[in-house]
């Protein structure tokens, strides 16, 4: 016995120095061996479930399209994990070629001096028409007048109902630009009709809904234009276009016709499952949601824009989503590898394909034309709906987006309000004590970055 | 309750009852996952947990759909390596400790008790600076060399070594073996149930790694079975609940029976030590 | 994690002293440490000791946007973090799971390890079945139980339905959302606690029952009597690995609550990793990790100092 564990112990030994050995030799990503001939892209993307699918068709046509290039996509999980480990990973071997950073990282990454400007490339392209690209989805993402990041997945957020529910308990559907009331009024009517069996609506804890709910009331959160004439110094949740808008969450829940699926990554899964399974009836998400929610759905979808108070008009709700940036700490062909799978797949045809696939609108003006979104609208008319809202909306400072470093930090404290809110907390006093933590991270922020 | 010396049959039957009862509640999360993952996801989504609609299709989907076996090919080899490389390390420095006489031998004894108090947690900001500088980011390596040693797997194996018999060393004295020939052909057998309970931590440490190996691996390439199976939870955001009980029953499985077959080891391993 | 830190702590230094062997006092012996010991202290110190400091010297700072020190702030992070009573309530919310999951893991670990501890027929069966959840890891533990707590469609929910009992939010409810945790983390640790207080218990001797007995000690009275005191050393044992394990609890919380609802659930490692890797805000991340070591190393001492005296008596 002594003898075999001395063996093996020798043998052991010799295998971990061979593979520690083996990993010093060979310290480089492992790479497929197909793409030895052509130039490797990494791309990091934050897309899970359907869209990551629709995200693979898209790097698999562009890989088919040319033999230049190859992308190679790493899904990173959640776009809040991924911010840092771009910035943090910036510099090495194993950080991406391209990357999806979303709206909200926006300042960090123009602040962080990371990135090439996409305008660089498409100054020297003479193939490339920039002003086919929404002018609302190109605004949000430049800077000092330079296109800094390619707009990709653009989405907005939408109320959607189980309009055949509704149709079998004889409720009047909501107005496609609905008010806090309409929809109170269809979750109770629901919630008693269907005797309790149906949950009338939920409205995740997300701070994203509730900076769309303050935007859509053409409320400002942060100073100086939501930051864009300037490097905000104060962020004020505690408005009353926020609170009416918790106040009419609270007037649901306090009647039951609410549920709450609670906040994070799970919570947006459940509300789904919940919808489709016929649990709760009306729930505000994503446009992008549209692919699960029309994949396997017995029901019959129905879409209204962002809901808004009553009693005054929508000032209409900023995009969400995320841009493609391209890193500057790669070679001069990779990053124009890089830029050239933007280009690629902000094209009419590819845009098409991916508003039909994910629920993220078209951005090319001239994916409206292809036959694809044509079929698509056709066969379901709801589908027009996340652009038509974005056409409706005039764009000014308060639906532009909030450009704010530390947006993460300031959108857990929202969740955290929202919570204290939904649990029946008082409403003002969640948000001014939301206030006062978002403006110490702010003051802190500045003065570590040196703004003044 | 310990040494029922008159059999009464009553109290043999309620000591039946609540064995068997605490064995279904202990077991009942296993059951209820693994009954589901053989669910379609529809159904599991609806509430019909007594679905008759039962099949292997959440198990082929997870093996064809999903990288879990790359995933759990790079936990096997990483637990293995780590295992390994903790049995080398940390045998050798017990034995200094234990059997070599040298300057300040006993302050690096306490250094490595130190290393016992501070959390692995607490240092991750630096390390993963380090682990950057070094290019070892997204690869095994990183998952590796942080871990090759272990104060603890030191200090237990120093308990150990210290109760090797003293004939057995004046023999090998007589016999003028070097150490390392006493090391490997002495201490290291003698030793061999408290090596084969290092080894089995070691492995179990390494297979239940979670937030370093979540914040140093991009890739499916090298990522790790405990952070794969949270990639797919998030990344299936449609909750393909089916499919991610079929994973999780896949990962357990295998685990389990390593630990039915290990157990007589664990057992002894961990009486011998911790139960002076 | 539990299984990563594990037992044999109790050693015996006292009867090492006396017997402290030594082959040869060889000059050449130096050589051999240095071969022996070197690669161990260099990776200490390299990922144990360095960043130790490392981490003490960020916490001293502002870091911008790229994650670098840039204004130094003295114990300004210290002070924020102390008057900040967020940090407070998560300070409190790890005490207070910290305390739940030991308190029932090694209470009801106690119960399974006497009850199997029973010479009965087939009791081997029992033993094997206690001790499986060692054999789960973090994952799995939190996608099973997950499930389980799922508000629409999960197994407690089917349960309450059919029942017609109130349904309970497991996971949004702040309270339940902690119970919801400590539940998978109890259940997660038995099986390890489960096996070690049975060897315990097994080793203690039967001539000791069968005396009580003979003097007519009812059982209860002789668990008390002979049992507990017994095996104090190992319950004391594994309270505190538990304790310390459980400080360190990062993957459940991620996997099943993320820190919420309203921070319910936000203990102090996940705080942690969340504020660094998050945030970006990495110097008060340090000051954080500066705390937690405190913290950590305080019970770990305590570990130590207990485990020698009860070896000296």
């Amino acid at each position: 016995m002594s003898k075999k564990l001395k063996n093996s112990l020798i043998s052991l030994t010799l295998i971990i120095a061979a593979v520690v050995l083996g990993i010093f030799a060979t310290n480089k990503p492992v790479k497929s061996s197909s793409s030895s001939d052509r130039i490797p892209i990494v791309f990091w993307h934050e897309m899970g479930g359907p869209s990551e699918d629709a995200l693979e068709a898209v790097v698999n046509g562009f890989n088919k399209s040319q033999s230049k290039y190859k992308v190679i996509p790493k899904y990173q999980g959640s776009y809040d994990e991924a911010i840092q480990k771009i910035l943090q990973t910036h510099g090495t071997n194993t950080s991406p070629a391209i990357f999806q950073s979303f709206d909200i990282a926006t300042a960090q990454m123009i602040h962080s001096k990371y990135t090439t400007p996409v305008q660089n490339f498409i100054d020297k392209d003479k193939d490339f028409d920039i002003e086919k690209i929404a002018p609302a989805a190109r605004s949000f993402y430049s800077n000092d007048g330079k296109q800094q990041a390619m707009p990709f997945n653009t989405s907005q957020p939408v109320l959607y109902y189980n309009a055949s529910l509704l149709k079998k308990y004889h409720i009047t559907p909501p107005p496609v630009s609905p008010t806090y009331s309409d929809i109170t009024r269809v979750a109770k009517q629901l919630y008693e009709r269907s005797d309790h069996k149906t949950k009338g609506m939920t409205v995740q804890i997300y701070g994203w809904l509730l900076e769309q709910a303050t935007t859509n009331a053409g409320q400002a959160l942060a100073n100086n234009d939501n930051g864009h004439s300037g490097i905000p110094t104060e962020v004020k949740l505690n408005n009353p276009s926020t609170v009416k808008f918790l106040e009419w969450i609270r007037e649901n829940i306090k009647s039951g016709d609410f549920i709450n699926y609670g906040s994070g990554a799970s919570a947006g899964a459940n509300q789904i499952a919940g919808f489709l399974s016929g649990k709760v009836g009306i729930f505000i998400q994503s446009s992008a949601s549209m692919g699960k929610l029309t994949k396997n759905n017995p029901n019959k979808l129905g879409i209204t824009y962002f809901p808004h108070p009553d009693g005054q008009k929508a000032n209409g709700v900023s995009i969400g989503g995320a841009a493609l940036w391209i890193s500057n700490d790669k070679s001069k062909a990779v990053q124009q590898g890089a830029y050239e799978f933007s280009k690629y797949a902000l094209s009419p045809a590819v845009q098409a394909q991916w508003q039909k696939s994910t629920g993220y609108l078209a951005l090319n003006k001239d994916a409206q034309k292809e036959k694809i979104l044509k079929d698509l609208y056709a066969k379901n008319p709801e589908a027009k709906v996340p652009g038509q809202q974005l056409a409706d909306a005039k764009p000014n400072y308060v639906n532009s987006g909030i450009l704010l470093e530390g947006m993460q930090v300031t959108r857990q404290l929202e969740e955290v309000a929202m919570e204290e809110a939904y649990n029946g907390g008082d409403i003002a006093k969640a948000l001014s004590h939301a206030d006062k933590n978002v403006n110490q991270n702010i003051a802190t922020s500045n003065r570590a970055n040196g703004y003044k | 309750m310990i040494t029922s010396n008159k059999p009464n049959r009553l109290n043999k039957v309620l000591s039946y009852l609540l064995l068997v009862v605490l064995a279904v509640v202990i077991l009942a999360p296993f059951f209820i996952g693994i009954w589901t993952s053989f669910l379609p996801t529809m159904d599991i989504a609806q509430g019909n947990f007594f679905s008759t609609k039962v099949s292997f299709d959440n198990y082929v989907a997870a093996f064809t759909k999903t990288p879990i076996v790359r995933y759990l090919g790079n936990s096997l080899v990483i637990s293995t390596l780590t295992m390994l490389a903790q049995l080398v390390f940390c045998s050798m420095s017990a034995y200094a400790f234990v059997f070599l006489k040298f300057k300040y031998r006993n302050a690096i004894f306490i250094l490595f008790l130190i290393t016992m108090m501070l959390p692995f947690e607490a240092e991750i900001i630096p390390n993963f600076t380090t682990v950057k500088n070094l290019g070892m980011l997204d690869n095994y390596s990183v998952l590796l060399i942080p871990f090759l040693t272990s104060a603890f797997g030191t200090f237990m194996l120093r308990q150990a070594f210290m109760q090797t018999p003293t004939e057995l060393k004046e023999a090998a004295d007589i016999e003028g073996l070097n150490h390392f020939q006493i090391y490997w052909s002495i201490v290291l057998p003698y030793n061999k149930i408290s090596m084969i309970t290092l080894g089995a931590y070691s492995f179990l440490g390494a297979w239940n790694q979670y937030l370093w190996p979540m914040l140093t691996t991009f890739s499916n390439d090298s990522r790790l079975i405990q952070n794969g199976l949270r990639q797919l939870q998030s990344e299936e955001t449609f909750n393909d609940w089916g499919m991610i009980q079929a994973s999780a029953a896949i990962i357990v499985i295998p685990t389990i029976i390593v630990l039915f077959v290990g157990q007589h080891y664990f057992k002894s391993g961990m009486n011998e030590g911790a139960v002076k | 994690m539990l299984k990563s830190t594990t037992p044999t702590m109790v050693g015996s230094e006292a009867k090492a002293k006396k017997k402290r062997h030594s082959f040869s006092l060889n000059a050449k012996d130096k050589y051999f440490a240095l071969l022996f010991l070197g690669p161990s202290l260099l990776l200490l110190s390299v990922f144990v000791f360095y960043p130790m400091f490392r981490t003490l010297y960020i916490s001293m700072f502002l870091t911008n946007t790229l994650g670098k020190t840039t204004v130094f702030n003295g114990f300004g992070n210290y002070a924020t973090l102390l008057s900040s009573p967020e940090y407070i309530a998560s300070m409190g919310s790890t005490l207070f799971y910290v305390l739940a999951v030991t308190a029932l893991t090694v209470s009801i670990g106690l119960l399974l390890a006497n009850l199997a501890s029973q010479k009965l027929a087939g009791i081997g069966i029992f033993r094997t079945l206690y001790s499986i959840t060692m054999g789960v890891s973090v994952s799995v533990a939190a996608i099973f139980w997950l499930f389980i707590f799922n508000p629409s469609t999960g197994f407690f929910t089917i349960i309450s339905n059919a029942l017609h009992l109130p349904v309970i939010n497991w996971l949004t409810d702040p309270k339940m959302a902690m119970w919801a945790v400590i539940i998978t983390t109890v259940w997660m640790h038995l099986g390890f606690t489960f096996l070690i207080l049975l060897g315990s218990i097994s080793s203690v001797p039967t001539t000791l029952y069968e005396a009580a007995s003979v003097e007519g000690a009812s059982e209860r009275r002789q668990f008390f009597k002979i049992t507990i005191p017994m095996i104090s050393p190992t319950l004391f044992f594994v309270s505190t690995i538990t304790l310390i394990d459980s400080f360190k609890s990062f993957g459940l919380i991620d996997l099943i609550t993320k820190g919420g609802p309203t921070n319910s659930t936000n203990m102090l490692v996940y705080r942690l990793y969340k504020d660094a890797f998050y945030s970006g805000n990495y110097g008060q991340a340090s000051s954080e990790a500066i705390i937690l070591t405190i913290i950590i190393a305080f019970f770990t001492f305590l570990q130590f100092k207990f485990l020698e005296k009860r070896v000296n008596y």
